[in-house]
């Protein structure tokens, strides 16, 4: 092994264009090589990304401007995404938004007062606390600024439909420089410690030091690897097992956020984008038919379905996500369940790490080899847990949900919650790239109410808790009036002129 | 809620971690809600030898109120902007672990990457210690508060101490008194337990008092009276990775000029601590048994000193480890009780600090039973702190050129914990350095002692090229030129402490050791 000035990616579609614009932008001045080999397009119309607000800083890194790409693939900010029980259990719905609640008091967080003024009566939930969940129900963007940014983070993510997303990518990569390869199929040439070159349709073969493997299905892992352990793919017990999904009509209004209605078999998601509503629908393949699932759908979305296409979900890791001189990214690595939009969360994490561990120089890669993989099965697992928490955590009803409460939880989730019960906190950990409001409005949202708070809050007198709540409420509430409707703001960005 | 009493803390032991414990709870509780009392013999000497501090105390004092120019003054204290390891690589090579960053992040790249960039390319020869504003201020003896405009290179540093441990006790001892939190002086002789709990029950002094409680902290020291001796929570050793095991200690009278930072001396069979005060100079020499005897290693304190030795050099003897778990049942050990790592890094009085912040998060709250949810919180993130500490003092000791010394061999070649072997493999291999979010010790912290001991990077992360090596060697020059000019103008130590702090405690008047 030597240094590194070349490196290959497969794959299709949008993760694979995000990689290879990501990587070759970073990594250029450094003098490597990125390939792109292109499989065939999966992605159909009905196809979308919801994002977390994260991906604004890969973008940005990338050098994508954030209203023409918006323009440019027809999509739609999101707040977060509304947790709706239509499964009869008569569960309240909840906001996952993306904004922080509340404000410190006295320089302690506001979280435990809230906590404790809960126990004590406080009529008033969380989302009032937050500018992004205020502004969501009340159908308004929320556009931080100073003074928002003084009292806590307003964060949003976007509804990107995914074949024009990956089609603006693979533009920009390709004027960043990548070298893009087409081909149907792919065949490897092994080479005695991984992949020597990828044989394609044409006759071409692409030889390189290291290769990158997004394809969904982990095609490289697959290929190479299939008789060792480290080949090993460890699938997660998801209760969802088929996916489909599906184009509707947009509301009239566009909503701020997408909603994941939970049924008695499976749960489905609509996602506005700014001319269609995109739906998605999970289910078991073992209780339901994909016949019963398009019905269902169409029930519980209550929307006329098109463009309806049902594919197998595979959630899971890889044992060793960069085994020999592949490295897995994306789902190649790791699959989630769709439930939380992570799909492009996974992405971004892979790529970040990837890029800090690169090696572009040395005559060995064995260490940096090792940390990608320590590094990346720790956020994996961090990020998994927060799925399995809602799982585990929902009271809906059907079978469906009876199969998701039993999944087993690992010893870290199993003392979050324990503790977050207990006492209203959130156990740190390392690794965890979703933002603590997250954690917290999860368990909440599924009905923990925390028996205690940390004895510190007990400090500060409660009527001095109430001025500060009393405050914060006023704020929120003039701030979000001052916001724009989602379509307004929309509006505006379409009419500035193209380029 | 009201219907009961406020919750009764018992805290068993004076000394540092008694009172710091104590006075984090009166800073951090609600007072309605709690009784504490703290049981102290004036017979039992307390150990007093961890003086020097992280600057993490400034947080604690900070959150709990304590005024530093007055905390200062009564104990004697002094800055400290890092430790100077001297010989430790081998002998003539010296290093400071500085309280402060080494340069900036550029391009998405952590600075050492730049740094290792063009070293590698021959085109940059200083050392990281060259980008350190708190290097650069040590060595000039230097301190003044750091300047809070981030843009400064006068913000790029914080600080600790240097104090008299058994003044620091008294003072926290009086700060805390003031605060409610009540003193009993007396010897426990019984420890009463709940027959169907097992929990401790109450205490009983040599007096026969007996002191009954909800929640009993134990800061008996080494004896570790109640978390070892009556719960019998079994012992971690770590002696096969940290081989020292005992110290003596000395005080001699100070010498000029008053140095800002502590300074650790490598030698035969373990290191020297020289720790400057206001009144005196703390020294100590911590050694393996294995493979130096006592009179040796007290004639090598006695002849390391810098000053006039005011005492007889005193013996501890330890083990470096820690308890499987730091609370179970209603009993929490904080401080030696809990374990012990040399003070190499100074690493004592943080774990205290540790261990009294996340009680005063887990404790329960009046009216409440102690919940094992919260005692399994505490104790995982004792063991982080703990573990992470450990792995970073073994560095020190593995990575030497100390040829020939049969201690130096034996920490040379010895097979480390994985998680260790992995962080130096990857700098080697890759400049990266590690960062954890839970537990001591920063990326800052480990790069110094990473490049000190001689582990040095063999390439650079590509991101660093975004900078050409024209801009990239004109920001270095920038910086290391930024650092020394502003070093050269700082307030002399000696002089920032007389006009802030100034002590009235005099060198103990003991009689002079017999020096060798």
């Amino acid at each position: 092994m030597s240094a590194v000035r070349d490196i290959t990616l497969l794959g299709r579609d949008a993760p694979l264009w995000l990689a290879a614009a990501a990587l070759r932008r970073a990594l250029a001045p450094a003098g490597v090589t990125v390939r792109a080999v292109a499989l065939p397009d999966e992605n159909g119309v009905a196809d979308l990304y919801a994002t977390l607000p994260a991906i604004e800083a890969l973008h940005n890194q990338v050098g994508i401007d954030e209203a023409a790409l918006l323009r440019g693939v027809r999509g739609a900010f999101t707040l977060g995404q509304n947790f709706v029980d239509v499964s009869g259990a008569g569960e309240a719905p909840f906001l996952h938004s993306y904004g922080a609640f509340g404000t410190g008091i006295n320089g302690g967080d506001f979280f435990p007062h809230w906590v404790k003024a809960r126990r004590h009566g406080l009529g008033v939930g969380l989302d009032d606390f937050s500018l992004t969940a205020t502004a969501a129900h009340n159908g308004r963007l929320f556009i931080p600024d100073e003074d928002s940014e003084i009292y806590g983070r307003s964060d949003y993510g976007y509804h990107l439909p995914a074949a024009a997303y990956a089609k603006s990518l693979k533009a920009i990569a390709q004027h960043l420089g990548v070298v893009v390869f087409e081909t149907a199929s792919v065949a490897v040439e092994r080479s005695d410690d991984g992949i020597a070159a990828l044989l394609l349709d044409d006759g071409s073969r692409v030889e390189s030091a290291l290769f990158a493997d997004l394809t969904r299905e982990g095609l490289l892992r697959e290929g190479l690897l299939r008789e060792t352990t480290d080949g090993a793919f460890e699938a997660w017990a998801m209760p969802g097992d088929r996916m489909l999904t599906a184009l509707a009509p947009r509301f009239a209004a566009l909503p701020v956020y997408a909603e994941i209605r939970a049924g008695t078999d499976g749960w489905t998601g609509l996602f506005p984008s700014l001319t269609q509503t995109h739906v998605v629908h999970v289910f078991s393949s073992a209780a339901t038919s994909d016949e019963a699932a398009l019905q269902a759908a169409a029930t519980v979305s209550g929307l006329a379905l098109e463009a309806t296409t049902i594919r197998a979900l595979a959630p899971g890791v890889a044992s060793v996500p960069w085994a020999g001189n592949v490295i897995g990214l994306g789902e190649a690595a790791c699959s989630f369940d769709p439930i939380h939009g992570l799909g492009l969360h996974g992405l971004q994490l892979g790529i970040v790490h990837l890029l800090g561990v690169y090696p572009a120089e040395g005559d060995s890669y064995a260490a940096r080899r090792a940390e990608y993989n320590r590094i990346m099965r720790s956020h994996f697992a961090r990020v998994a847990d927060f799925q399995v928490a809602h799982h585990t955590l929902q009271k809906y009803a059907g079978p469906f949900w009876d199969v998701a409460r039993a999944l087993p939880v690992s010893d870290e989730l199993a003392n979050m919650i324990d503790f977050f019960r207990a006492r209203g906190e959130l156990a740190p950990q390392e690794d965890e790239s979703l933002p603590p409001d997250s954690w917290r409005v999860l368990f909440t949202g599924h009905g923990i109410v925390p028996e205690s708070w940390r004895p510190a809050v007990d400090r500060v007198p409660p009527d001095e808790v109430t001025i500060h709540f009393r405050k914060m409420l006023g704020f929120v509430r003039e701030q979000v009036l001052r916001q724009p409707t989602h379509d307004a703001y929309l509006a505006r960005i379409l009419q500035r002129p193209h380029g | 809620m009201t219907a009961h009493g406020p919750y009764r803390i018992v805290i068993l032991g004076g000394g540092t971690a008694g009172w710091m414990c104590a006075s984090g709870l009166a800073g951090l509780l609600a007072a309605a809600d709690y009784d504490i009392t703290l049981i102290e013999s004036d017979e039992i000497a307390t150990v007093g030898v961890g003086e020097a501090t992280l600057p993490h105390i400034k947080t604690f004092n900070d959150m709990i109120g304590i005024d530093e120019a007055e905390f200062m003054r009564e104990t004697a204290g002094t800055i400290k902007l890092g430790i100077e390891f001297v010989d430790w690589l081998r002998p003539g090579v010296r290093y400071i672990h500085p309280f402060g960053t080494f340069g900036d992040r550029w391009t998405n790249a952590d600075f050492q990457h730049h740094w290792a960039r063009a070293r590698l390319a021959g085109t940059d020869s200083r050392s990281l210690q060259d980008y350190s504003f708190a290097v650069a201020a040590a060595l000039a003896n230097g301190f003044e508060h750091p300047n809070t405009d981030p843009k400064s290179i006068r913000s790029t540093y914080s600080y600790a101490y240097h104090f008299d441990a058994g003044l620091y006790a008294a003072y926290l001892r009086k700060w805390a008194t003031a605060r409610g939190i009540r003193r009993m002086e007396g010897k426990v002789v019984d420890v009463v337990r709940d027959a169907e709990s097992g929990d401790v029950a109450s205490l009983t002094l040599a007096s026969g008092a007996e002191v009954s409680g909800d929640l009993f902290i134990d800061c008996s020291g080494f004896r570790s009276l109640l978390l070892g001796q009556t719960m019998e929570v079994p012992w971690v050793d770590w002696s096969d990775w940290l081989p020292c095991d005992r110290a003596f200690a000395v005080p001699c009278t100070g010498v000029e000029p008053l140095t800002p930072y502590t300074r650790a001396t490598a030698q035969r069979a373990g290191w020297t601590w020289r720790i400057p005060l206001q009144h005196r100079i703390g020294n100590g020499y911590v050694f393996s048994s294995r493979f130096c005897g006592e009179e040796e290693a007290r004639q090598t304190l006695l002849g390391a000193i810098d000053g006039e030795a005011l005492d007889e050099p005193r013996l501890l003897r330890f083990q470096a480890g820690r308890r499987q778990v730091g609370w179970a049942g209603n009993c929490i050990a904080v401080g030696l009780a809990s374990g012990f790592l040399e003070p190499l890094e100074s690493t004592s009085i943080f774990l205290i600090q540790a261990a009294t912040i996340d009680l005063a998060g887990l404790i329960p709250r009046r009216g409440e039973k102690v919940d094992p949810r919260m005692v399994r919180e505490f104790n995982r993130l004792f063991s982080v702190h703990y573990d992470r500490t450990r792995d970073f003092l073994v560095l020190h000791y593995t990575a030497n050129e100390r040829i020939g010394e049969p201690m130096w061999d034996h920490v040379r070649n010895m097979t480390l914990p994985d998680s260790l072997t992995h962080k130096m493999a990857l700098f080697r291999e890759s400049a990266a350095a590690p960062e954890y979010r839970l537990g001591l010790f920063s990326r800052d912290s480990w790069l110094s002692v990473l490049e000190g001991q001689g582990v040095l990077p063999s390439a650079a992360n590509p991101l660093t090229h975004r900078l050409s090596a024209a801009d990239l060697q004109a920001r270095l020059d920038d910086l290391a030129e930024r650092i020394a000019v502003n070093a050269v103008d700082m307030t002399p130590h000696a002089e920032f402490l007389a006009s802030y702090c100034a002590s009235e405690a005099k060198a103990m008047p003991g009689v002079p050791a017999n020096a060798a």
